[in-house]
């Protein structure tokens, strides 16, 4: 083959580029996955064995630098004093947006992706989410169901290692779950008192998590150290560095280049066919070329965006594979923060033991049997805890037996927030902001996205009835709150290039493939044509499996 | 790039032994441990320095583990005022500080430090009780968002004894000291997760009753 020619290339290598270059490369082909950031070494980079005292702050984070460098980034939980090299420099890295409209774009750049930070929370869609657009007349239609998908869920979870509790509910598929972690004592109240004053309309269960609670796959279980988002030498989380890559690495098939800044896709007009990419090297700053036969996008919803709009030509010059006119649009994010907390009484005497790095979780109730008076619904993640040390600063007193009584674990307290579900909109988009430029260059975006009555509906819904949960237990000081989050906080941002049955309204079809360039797919999330309340990993990694295989069956039958 | 580079560049993602080996774990925190260092503060003078020192003593003293000096939490605080703080929070808290003083002089005639230990206890008892007055003045729920948490921007939180006593706490319970000696907890769980185990039976994470 001539140099720098593959048979495939995978733009991105966090959630969705694990998977592309592990299915393409089993699967035989010859594969080139360009990551935009830099290479992380697990032995070196990851850090979460590091304790308080290892850290310059304490804990309390590099807060000079991060104001400067990462202003956006920083209101990520994770981006902590440890975890703050996989996330950004914002100042490398611009967007713009309205003055009204903020948008949180919480990223990383680096082998990898958001898979080494992420929330590892992994819950099924059903085909009350499916079912949802066509049913309501919003967004366009999905052109799969639970049917396509669920095949590629098994297969997924299989390799990546799902801990979780099987429930049997038709709006959260159980999937293959290794063993479920343990609930505390008071999250046990909590669950208790839930069934018992609403039984068959809610429940709690323990979190879906990819997190190993057994070994798998050659990968060692949890040790609880609980600290997930620093990295995890166990491996016993799911990222693409800790599970796919090296699997894609190993079949010899796969290449992967880190570095590599994909500046726009080259297409052919004659052929119809996008050719290559053209690339920048992000350190020498040189513009290289690779060619190959297929391209996956699998940059994230708003990079991949970001590539397709960068590569106008003349046939499509509102964005690559865009006679539709949606590439960009229907962005979606989950609205959170909102929800309740209270002290749950009794269980002095008792304490949870081990940094368990999962929660809760309340699957959705709203719109599931009973009309409510939106659309929709919302799901909750929480958990509970005894009050540690921290307490201190808002207890009188010092001394001798001021010190003793930190030692006690305070009371327990339980909070749980809600993730509700983002309804498409097509005034909610990406567009280019060709008057900025980020650190190579590159035309940056302009992000316009705001939540609708919808999700504000959801948000006061949510808070209240939280309440109502932690009052059926018996929770004591039990307080409301609506944050007014900007879109992109929960990180679950889709939407940019969906699917869907109709070329004139969508940009890909029911394989993730273009409708316009039959050699170009796109799986991460801008694949979605909605957004559920679920988190939407699992889903993504899904969908991409799929679409390899897709992809490889029609390039034998020469359809590609 | 040919594969043998690329493997190199998650070299260790796909080479990591099957079972916990102490010393894969202890390698993070060698590379990132802070070496001790015994400088001088940089933004206390020697007076302010001794003052943080006697008040941080206090909040958290020597008992059967050691106290706030011990673990090094002058050393702490004057870290977050030089390269933590930012805007007025350093003049602000200095500005409290000499107000400790000044209440110092008003009443016993002699800067903090050189008050007897119940002269000291008199002074802090009074700034605690006022603390705690401003708390039921600035009724809110505990605030959610940690960003706020950090940030320190209600009337409670620009409090210098909130402050001291926070910073104390801080320092001192991620220290090694603190969390080792005093919490009795390993620096790293390893284990199983158990939800619900009698505190006696949880000597990691606390065996005081």
């Amino acid at each position: 083959m001539p140099a720098n020619t593959y048979d495939a290339i995978v733009i991105g290598s966090g959630m969705t580029g694990g998977w592309a270059a592990k299915e393409l490369g089993q699967k035989g082909l010859n594969t080139l996955v360009l990551e935009a950031g830099r290479s992380i070494d697990p032995a070196k980079d990851y850090c979460e064995h590091v304790p308080t005292w290892g850290v310059k702050f304490h804990g309390l984070r590099d807060r000079r630098k991060e104001l400067k460098t990462q202003p956006i980034q920083r209101t990520c939980y994770a981006c902590d004093e440890w975890a703050a090299k996989f996330f950004v420099n914002d100042l490398e890295n611009p967007y713009t947006t309205p003055a009204d409209k903020p948008f949180s774009f919480i990223r990383g750049r680096h082998v990898g992706g958001r898979s080494i930070m992420w929330g590892r929370q992994t819950y099924r869609w059903s085909d009350l989410d499916f079912e949802a657009n066509a049913r309501e007349g919003i967004g366009v239609d999905w052109p799969i169901r639970y049917a396509d998908v669920a095949p590629w869920y098994d297969y997924v979870e299989e390799f990546a290692g799902i801990s979780g509790q099987a429930e049997n509910l038709p709006q959260l598929p159980d999937g293959r779950f290794l063993p479920p972690m343990a609930m505390n004592c008071a999250e046990v109240v909590v669950k208790d008192a839930i069934a018992k004053t609403w039984p068959g309309e809610r429940l709690m269960t323990i979190g879906r998590c990819a997190i190993l609670t057994r070994p798998h796959n050659g990968r060692m279980a949890c040790h609880y150290c609980g600290e997930c988002h620093r990295g995890c030498i166990s491996r016993a989380y799911f990222s693409s560095l800790n599970a796919t890559l090296p699997v894609a690495l190993a079949t010899g098939k796969v290449t992967l280049r880190p570095y590599s800044i994909v500046h726009g896709l080259n297409y052919d007009g004659q052929t119809g066919r996008v050719t290559g990419v053209r690339v920048i090297d992000a350190q020498t700053r040189q513009a290289l070329e690779y060619r190959a036969k297929v391209i996956f996008l699998c940059a994230s919803t708003l990079e991949s965006a970001r590539i397709l709009l960068n590569s106008s030509t003349s046939q499509f010059p509102n964005g690559l594979a865009n006679s539709s006119g949606e590439l960009g649009h229907n962005l979606m994010d989950h609205a959170m923060g909102s929800g309740a907390s209270g002290m749950i009484p009794g269980y002095e005497d008792k304490i949870d033991v081990g940094e368990r790095p999962n929660g809760i979780y309340v699957p959705r109730f709203r719109n599931v049997k009973a009309k409510s008076p939106f659309l929709r619904g919302y799901g909750y993640q929480g958990g509970a805890g005894r009050s540690d040390w921290e307490r201190g600063e808002n207890l009188a007193g010092f001394g001798a037996e001021f010190k003793r009584s930190l030692k006690k674990p305070g009371p327990w307290h339980f909070d749980m927030g809600s993730f509700c579900e983002c309804l498409p909109d097509h005034n909610n988009y990406v567009e280019l902001d060709r008057s900025h430029t980020d650190a190579w260059g590159v035309p940056i975006l302009k992000i316009n996205c705001a939540y609708g009555p919808n999700e504000k509906a959801l948000l006061q819904d949510a808070a209240i009835a939280a309440a109502e949960m932690l009052a059926a237990a018996g929770a004591r000081d039990i307080q409301t709150f609506v944050e007014d989050n900007a879109p992109g906080l929960a990180i679950h941002e889709m939407g940019t290039a969906r699917m869907g049955r109709d070329p004139k309204t969508s940009i890909l079809n029911a394989y993730n493939q273009a409708h316009d360039i039959k050699n170009l797919f796109v799986t991460d999330g801008a694949c979605m044509a909605s957004s559920s309340c679920v988190n939407p990993s699992i889903t993504y990694m899904a969908l991409t499996a799929r679409a390899c295989h897709y992809a490889v069956e029609q390039m034998k039958r020469g359809e590609i | 790039m040919k594969r043998r580079d690329a493997l190199k560049l998650i070299a260790g993602a796909a080479a990591l032994p099957a079972f916990y080996s102490q010393d894969l774990f202890a390698l993070g925190r060698e590379i990132h441990q802070q070496l001790a260092s015994a400088a001088a503060p940089k933004t206390l003078n020697p007076h302010q320095n001794a003052t943080i020192t006697a008040i941080a003593e206090m909040i958290i003293p020597a008992t059967d583990t050691p106290g706030a000096k011990a673990a090094r939490v002058p050393e702490f605080i004057d870290l977050i005022l030089t390269e933590w703080c930012t805007g007025d929070d350093c003049g602000q808290f200095l500005s409290g500080l000499a107000d400790t003083d000044a209440r110092s002089r008003k009443t016993f005639s002699k800067d903090f430090v050189d008050c007897s230990s119940q002269q000291q206890t008199e002074l802090l008892t009074a700034l605690d009780e006022e603390l705690t007055q401003l708390r039921e003045a600035n009724v809110r729920g505990r605030p959610h968002a940690s960003a706020a948490r950090r940030e320190l921007e209600t009337p409670v939180e620009r409090n210098f004894f909130y402050i001291m006593k926070r910073l104390t706490l801080i320092g001192y319970y991620t220290s090694e000291v603190g969390w080792t000696k005093e919490l009795g907890r390993p620096p790293v769980h390893m284990g199983p997760y158990q939800g619900c185990v009698p505190l006696a039976d949880a000597p990691g994470k606390t065996n005081a009753s």
